[in-house]
């Protein structure tokens, strides 16, 4: 496919066949030639079919080959006539990533490393399967009221719901429209962290770029913070699949076709569309309560292994924000404000400055973005900006460049295991074979991500995060 | 091997070949499970049992998939050892053994769901060819 380069990174995939829209690549030339490598500019193409796309179908710097939409793939529907697309969500629905800062500096973790990791591995349910923390008679009230009835069971603090996008409750959820099936996998997971490329994290803050905004955060030089990265689970994943079958026939009553079956999708005004929203709100506050749950177990590891009250580990939520959603949003089209479905595939949401939606203590600094990288590289905290070209989205993540199968070839768990061990990071995981497909060769250069996002105008660069202790599903 | 592991970027897939189309099916739910955690021949366990009804054969193919998923969570076990009835192309009844997981050793990340991108159901040189690509 021939792309146009319109600006050193920003690249053009041209309006061609079905496609209702120009593709838009953030890229620079290096991870573009990686993005050329496989299936993803194909896939941003297919997603420029969606009735009713506005804009561009854009594409993150950390942009993969997914299934249906590209991984970082960004889409908004007009409500008044597009479509509401689950693949545009993927099967972990509201997966995103929580930050919460400390009392601690590197030195005092190194001090109590053994025990902070030893506490963590034991207390941190991870895997396939079962394993939770929160029992499984309050997933109901999850659904109906997300991380509020978390911290109504006790786990978290009031005040950590102000720092969570839509302080930890979707709107518009309907607990009703979950299947019996979802709540079977639901009830046995609430407070877990999964497998696959999700973590639990304990970092330092390495670099700051922007004080200003860093202090704004509640982040300095020198801090231990914790990041966790999870979803929804089973409950969102058989969410989807429920979703997903039907609207094959329903696709087909409204006339509706598209070049991937993956990015099967229905009008947002429908029966169907809305009944989608519904549940995938109600995915949602499980994701949300899913990561306080988990973030309170954190904060329980830290105290006992430092032998101190909860209080004084000073583990506030910097932020918590999702990279898999669909959400209903006000933008400028075509220079006039505009409701659209904002479809965020593996992107964060990145709301500049004065935006009301953000806390009223963040809002002249723009929304925390939280970039994880491999586990052996770093993470940052970017913030939005108010120039940002696409519907106030930016990257999740550092972005896969070699497949699974790849990585595990090259070497195996072990090795990973000891490599990262040797430079410092102890490495907690489930399954010590499953380390080689998330090894940080595995991914590209979450600084080079986190420049180009910068330097496209999504977000800026606020404080890089280096890596000091992994717990891994 | 009945199947073979396609290479992805994030996810995974899985491509199978069979004379039969019951046979088919059975090799693309042994390499789902198996691409998780192969399960040694002769491990003792529980029989389960799924009948799945579906608009086309596609459809069969992934509802299969992701009901034996679904069991595989619910019961936390690996499915190993099935066999598949076909009443009709839309309707299969699949009898499985369930093996008690084992996350320590696992050797493939966790398969999520089962998805529609690129998924291939054919006859190809008188036999059954299906490519089905998952989210782990």
């Amino acid at each position: 496919m021939d792309l146009k380069r319109l600006s050193d990174v920003v690249w053009e995939v041209p309006q061609a066949g079905g496609m209702r829209v120009p593709g838009r690549i953030f890229a620079d030339d290096a991870l573009m030639e990686v993005v050329m490598q496989d299936r993803s500019v194909e896939q941003v193409a297919n997603v420029a079919h969606l009735p009713g796309i506005v804009a561009a179908s854009f594409a993150m710097p950390d942009i993969h080959w997914g299934y249906g939409f590209p991984i970082g793939g960004v889409a908004a529907t007009r409500v008044s006539d597009g479509v509401v697309s689950p693949g545009g969500v993927g099967f972990d629905i509201c997966c995103g990533v929580r930050l919460l800062a400390s009392a601690f500096t590197e030195a005092d973790f190194e001090a109590r490393r053994a025990a902070v990791m030893g506490e963590l591995d034991r207390r941190i349910p991870r895997g396939a399967g079962k394993g939770a923390i929160a029992p499984g008679t309050i997933v109901r009230e999850v659904l109906a009221d997300g991380a509020v009835a978390a911290v109504r069971h006790g786990y978290g603090h009031p005040e950590d719901l102000e720092r969570c996008e839509e302080r930890g409750r979707s709107e518009g959820a309907d607990p009703d429209v979950i299947s019996e099936k979802a709540l079977v996998r639901g009830r046995e997971q609430l407070g877990s962290l999964g497998a696959g490329n999700h973590f639990l994290e304990v970092q330092v803050v390495d670099r700051v770029e922007d004080p200003a905004a860093a202090g704004a955060f509640g982040l300095a030089p020198g801090m231990v913070v914790v990041m966790i990265h999870c979803g929804s689970r089973g409950l969102g994943h058989q969410t989807c699949t429920d979703h997903l079958r039907l609207m094959g026939e329903a696709m087909r009553r409204h006339g509706i076709s598209v070049p991937d079956r993956q990015l099967a999708c229905v009008p947002i005004r429908s029966r169907e569309g809305e009944e989608y929203l519904a549940a995938m709100a109600a995915s949602a506050k499980f994701a949300w309560a899913n990561r306080h749950i988990l973030a309170h177990e954190a904060r329980q590891a830290f105290a006992t292994a430092f032998g101190v009250s909860e209080a004084r580990t000073g583990m506030r939520l910097v932020f918590d924000v999702a990279h898999n959603l669909a959400k209903i949003e006000r933008h400028e089209v075509d220079g006039s404000p505009t409701e659209v479905c904002v479809h965020r595939k593996g992107a964060t949401r990145a709301f500049g400055p004065g935006h009301p939606d953000l806390p009223e203590d963040l809002r002249q600094w723009g929304q925390p973005v939280l970039v994880p990288g491999s586990m052996g590289t770093a993470s940052w905290v970017l913030r939005g900006t108010d120039r940002n070209p696409a519907f106030a989205s930016a990257a999740h993540g550092a972005g896969r460049l070699m497949s699974r199968k790849q990585a595990s070839r090259r070497s195996p768990g072990r090795e990973v295991r000891a490599g990262l061990e040797s430079r410092g990071i102890s490495v907690r995981p489930l399954s010590v074979s499953l380390l080689s497909e998330e090894a940080p060769y595995a991914y590209k250069d979450v600084d080079v991500v986190a420049e180009v996002c910068e330097r496209a105008g999504l977000a800026t660069r606020v404080a890089r995060l280096r890596p000091l202790g992994v717990v891994k599903g | 091997m009945p199947f073979q592991v396609l290479s992805h970027t994030a996810d995974t897939g899985i491509e199978a070949t069979s004379d039969t189309l019951p046979g088919l099916l059975a090799a693309l739910a042994t390499g789902m499970f198996e691409f998780m955690e192969p399960v040694p021949p002769g491990t003792p366990g529980e029989p389960v049992t799924v009948e799945v009804e579906s608009a086309s054969l596609e459809d069969l193919v992934v509802d299969l998939l992701s009901e034996l998923l679904f069991v595989s969570e619910s019961e936390d076990a690996m499915l190993t050892r099935f066999e598949v009835e076909l009443p009709s192309p839309t309707n299969a009844r699949v009898t499985a053994t369930a093996v008690p997981i084992d996350r320590s050793g696992m050797v493939g990340a966790p398969i999520k769901a089962v998805t529609y991108h690129d998924l291939t159901i054919e006859e190809r040189d008188g036999g059954w060819y299906g490519r089905v690509y998952f989210d782990v």
